[in-house]
């Protein structure tokens, strides 16, 4: 018999205090109602897959329910269980299929093929290791700073930084493939678990020893879902501030700018690293930095995590969430608002526009911002 | 209402730097991906939601190399009830009249009400397979179909024509649909579901298993001989606009101003 959602995400914990929904920025722009979804699990009424619920599609998987629950019920883990389950029956909205079915075939959910990954690197010196080369010291790109015209500036940022600062490091060229982060809250286990096998079997054949990631959202699947023995993880933010600390990255520009900072959900609620990025922030000469109200556990999300840079809100009663944080930016007076993550740095880029705030503010990468400054 | 659905694996060649191979007679197939033509992934889904409406059995049938049991075991995920790959080494090399040859055999010990093909093959675009099967049937068929209503003993379909006009036919079962993209939406086929359904059997048929003459099939069998492969010669009055995203839209704005369209 068939496990209930019950059963399966220990739902009778739940008491109903809705800390979960008063803390879920999505339920201030459309119906998802966290409370009444792990109600309806733990009486075993409603619903028992996405298809049938379509606003736990709107779930960003940003983790607040999760974390503010006093009773360690995951509310966040029954959402993405739902999705597995409109998966398994296959009828999902066309555009994650795509993701998916890209993903499957080209190892990224960008429907690019495989030889083009690299594409972002033609015009630099990019080490690349060799088939069954070790690689103590490897450069994830990911999917999106690898293919996404934007956000492209973030690895090529990167790789100026290592050089600056004298990083030796190699990348696995179109070998990478995705990290399957977003995969598994899409609800693709399946994929997911083929991910993590391809990608295991890939580390271990070039005997990885530290991954940096550009992506909050590679390091956190690889540091806390890959299992053991797994390399150390860590996001570029993290080394950045090492090596600030060490004295191997020093800055010798100045970028005269009042800055502020978003922090990625999967940066700093689901990993807590919320002042590596500060510390490499306030060692940028000439830059002003102030914080906006709502900063590190109580950040607002953009909506740009768990599949939404493949899906809209199934319905909308808000505005979005991006352009709230953009909003918030301006107010403050900011002349950069600063993330360290690429599916921010896309959602508050096209939040920018699409909130009349063009020529006000700009939305750059930590890493885009540092390298300024070299 | 049971359906036999005819499927071919293709090349995913949208973004690819395609190679001509030596000897000129094809494409360069290493490093790409493959995956089901795009128009039978829309008929094998109108299948589905036939015999969601009507009951029945899918079978999905390829004719292929060993590599097109991925398309099966996808179709199967979904819901076809039985597969088969048409496969013997004196299949390679046909035509589309060699390949519905082979089909039409391989159809023989099948009972079906209905048989669904994608419209067009994205490989070759010979869009032939379909109604030659049909040909070869004896029964009658549509191609270009957009819409399927299922009736008693007979379906409604709609075609579609050049300049927009849809053609309304009604045809006696058994028939043969080619399937136009855009009909339905396809649904997903999961990993775990793929997972399962390879280790569900293929029926493997040989030409020799169906009693066809190797002569009838494959190259030795096909009207028609493929000469050469070239790429079409470069044309003349096409701006490639270089620069960042947001430099090449702006070069496209002035243009588009420039020659009053906006």
């Amino acid at each position: 018999m068939a496990v209930s959602l019950q059963e399966k995400y220990e739902l009778l914990g739940c008491i109903q205090c809705g800390r979960c929904t008063a803390g879920c920025p999505v339920s201030m722009r459309t119906y998802l109602n966290v409370r009444r979804v792990v109600y309806d699990g733990m009486t075993g009424v409603g619903p028992t897959d996405a298809k049938g619920r379509p606003e736990a599609w709107n779930c960003t998987t940003c983790s607040n329910c999760t974390e503010r629950c006093p009773k360690g019920v995951k509310p966040m883990e029954l959402i993405i269980g739902l999705r597995s389950a409109a998966i398994e029956k296959g009828r999902i909205e066309p555009t994650i299929r795509d993701a998916l079915e890209s993903t499957f075939k080209h190892g990224n959910p960008w429907g690019r093929i495989r030889d083009k990954r690299t594409e972002w690197a033609d015009e630099l010196s990019v080490p690349v290791a060799a088939e069954g080369e070790a690689v103590p010291f490897l450069f994830y790109v990911g999917c999106t700073p690898a293919y996404d015209p934007r956000a492209q500036s973030i690895a090529k940022a990167l790789v100026a930084l290592f050089a600056a600062a004298g990083v030796e490091y190699s990348t696995l060229g179109t070998d990478e493939s995705c990290c399957g982060n977003e995969i598994r809250r899409m609800g693709e286990d399946g994929l997911f678990e083929m991910l993590v096998e391809g990608n295991r079997e890939l580390f271990g054949g070039h005997e990885v020893g530290t991954i940096v990631t550009a992506s909050p959202h590679c390091m956190n699947t690889f540091k806390n879902e890959y299992g053991e023995p797994t390399p150390d993880v860590v996001h570029y933010s993290q080394l950045l501030a090492s090596l600030l600390e060490a004295g191997k990255l020093t800055f010798k520009g100045k970028v005269e700018k009042k800055v502020t900072f978003h922090d990625a959900c999967f940066l700093g609620k689901h990993n807590g690293i919320y002042d590596e990025p500060r510390e490499v922030l306030e060692q940028i000469p000439g830059v002003t930095f102030e914080e906006m109200d709502r900063s590190r556990e109580r950040a607002l999300c953009c909506e740009g995590g768990g599949g939404r840079m493949w899906l809209e809100a199934t319905e909308e009663r808000g505005e979005r969430l991006a352009e709230t944080r953009v909003k918030d930016a301006v107010e403050l007076g900011a002349d950069y608002l600063v993330t360290a993550c690429p599916f921010c740095l896309m959602t508050l880029e096209d939040a920018v526009k699409t909130s009349g705030n063009e020529g006000k503010i700009e939305i750059i990468d930590l890493a885009e911002l540092a390298a300024m400054a070299l | 209402m049971n359906i036999v659905v005819c499927v071919k694996q293709v090349p995913e060649t949208a973004e690819a730097d395609l190679k001509i191979a030596a000897g000129g007679k094809g494409i360069v197939e290493e490093g790409l991906a493959l995956q089901i033509n795009e128009s039978d992934n829309y008929a094998l889904e109108e299948a589905l939601l036939i015999t969601e409406e009507h009951d029945g059995d899918i079978t999905i049938m390829t004719l292929g190399h060993e590599s097109s049991e991925e398309v099966l075991r996808m179709s199967m995920a979904k819901g076809a009830g039985t597969a088969v790959r048409v496969a013997d080494p004196a299949f390679d090399g046909g035509d589309a009249i060699a390949t519905a040859t082979a089909l039409a055999a391989a159809l023989k010990d099948v009972e079906y009400d209905l048989v669904l093909t994608g419209c067009m093959a994205s490989d070759d675009g010979a869009t032939q397979v379909g109604v030659a099967l049909a040909e070869l049937l004896d029964i009658p068929h549509a191609t270009y179909v957009t819409e399927v209503e299922v009736g008693s003993g007979e379906v409604t379909v709609g075609r579609e024509l050049e300049g927009g006009l849809i053609e309304k036919l009604t045809i006696k079962l058994p028939c043969v649909l080619g399937i136009q993209t855009g009909i339905n939406e396809p649904r997903y086929a999961s990993i775990m579901g793929i997972a399962r359904a390879s280790k569900r059997e293929i029926e493997l048929k040989s030409a020799g298993d169906m009693g066809l003459d190797a002569s009838s099939v494959g190259a030795a069998g096909s009207g028609t001989v493929l000469e050469e492969l070239t790429f079409p010669p470069v044309g003349e009055g096409a701006d490639i606009l270089e620069g960042t995203p947001s430099e090449a839209s702006g070069k496209l704005a002035d243009i588009l101003k420039e020659k009053g369209f906006v």
